[in-house]
């Protein structure tokens, strides 16, 4: 009975699953264009996102590794965004100086890019 | 003109028939489903006849030095008895598990000639467990097991203890002031697994994602996030991307020089 309860409420919410890390998908996909995130990374629907300095970020809510060296989950995909070189000391990518928050809103919009 | 309607209409419900029986999923794909006999008779036949005919256009040099056979049993050892067995061995239980079985090459050794035996040990068969040795071994290390595989069925069990016993090194392709070449590197692609974990165009894989995918990796200015991309980098970074990042998930593959830099101009020409 309850069992049958949840997978009705799953399937009545599945449109509208809660996104990664509770962020704002939309307000992530404008701060990718405000920290100059495509500067280096193509990102889908990122406005002037066609950088080629980093891979392309298509697809990557299902890549297995973050930076070639975390394994791809939402918080570490925030930490890595937050503080690169903790990751890995040797990466290209800067600290952009991203705060928690607008770092979890960034994560969501990602973690829509299956 | 009716019966080519008739062809035609016959041909498209093949087509959907096979279709709607892959989709349904009643074919058992599994290993411990047998095929059907004359299923594996056409397969075995099918298999058969393409290596002839690819043995056919194989250039067999001289076989069975002693140093040779010294050396295939000693390569065979260790790359191919865990499969095939040899006399006195079995196979390991993973290879037991396997469909089709791997031949036992004390049978093989006597009923195969030596060009079909290399073609197959060099190019391997698909959808089988036998890989392609080509980028593994020299050509001179293959036709080595080749040698020892013909031997094979003269030797007694004790003789064959006796003659493996030497361990191997690793003989690597030395590398000389080397014109790269695409076309090889777009197999060794497929030969060193890298597309397992990355999608690269032009190469027929699974949806791998777990490195970046290949496309327009020539436009790419970084690599693995560490070093800016060059060919020589590239061919630094495929050799040995521990080293060049020790935290990197992409495991050394023992690539070759000579295969890395083939590797590296197959990438060049992803703009």
């Amino acid at each position: 009975m309850i069992l049958a309860a949840c997978s009705l409420a799953l399937a009545g919410c599945s449109p509208q699953l809660p996104s990664a890390l509770g962020g704002d998908p939309e307000n992530g996909r404008l701060l990718l264009r405000q920290f100059g995130c495509g500067s280096c990374h193509e990102i889908p629907e990122v406005a002037a996102a066609r950088g080629k300095v980093g891979p392309p970020l298509a697809g990557i809510a299902r890549r297995v590794y973050l930076g070639g060296v975390l394994p791809n989950t939402p918080e570490n995909m925030a930490a890595f965004i937050r503080a690169p070189h903790r990751a890995d000391p040797r990466t290209a990518m800067p600290d952009l100086g991203v705060t928690e928050a607008h770092a979890r809103d960034m994560v969501a919009y990602l973690y829509t890019l299956e | 003109m009716r019966l080519a309607w008739l062809i035609a209409l016959l041909g498209l419900s093949a087509v959907a028939g096979g279709a709607a029986f892959i989709r349904s999923g009643l074919y058992d794909i599994s290993a411990t489903d047998q095929h059907l006999p004359p299923v594996y008779w056409a397969i075995e036949m099918a298999m058969k006849y393409s290596v002839e005919r690819r043995g056919r256009r194989v250039q067999v040099p001289p076989l069975g030095a002693p140093e040779q056979v010294a050396r295939g049993l000693a390569l065979y050892r260790v790359h191919c008895a865990q499969c095939h067995g040899a006399p006195g061995v079995a196979p390991e239980p993973f290879a037991l598990g396997m469909t089709p079985l791997p031949a036992p090459m004390v049978q093989t050794g006597r009923e195969w000639p030596a060009e079909q035996i290399f073609w197959v040990v060099k190019h391997g068969i698909k959808m089988t467990g036998m890989p392609a040795w080509e980028f593994r071994l020299s050509e001179a290390d293959l036709w080595a097991v080749v040698a020892a595989v013909q031997r094979l069925p003269s030797y007694s069990p004790e003789e064959y203890r006796r003659l493996t016993s030497g361990r191997v090194e690793r003989a690597d392709t030395p590398a000389e002031s080397y014109q790269p070449d695409v076309d090889r590197g777009k197999a060794a692609l497929r030969q060193y697994a890298c597309v397992g974990c990355h999608e690269i165009p032009g190469i027929t894989g699974p949806a791998a994602r777990v490195g970046p995918p290949l496309a327009g990796i020539a436009s790419r200015q970084t690599l693995g996030g560490v070093l800016p991309n060059s060919p020589e980098n590239m061919t630094l970074w495929i050799r040995t991307p521990q080293k060049v990042a020790p935290l990197t998930a992409m495991p050394g593959l023992g690539v070759t020089e000579r295969d890395a830099r083939d590797i590296a101009a197959y990438l060049a020409t992803l703009k």
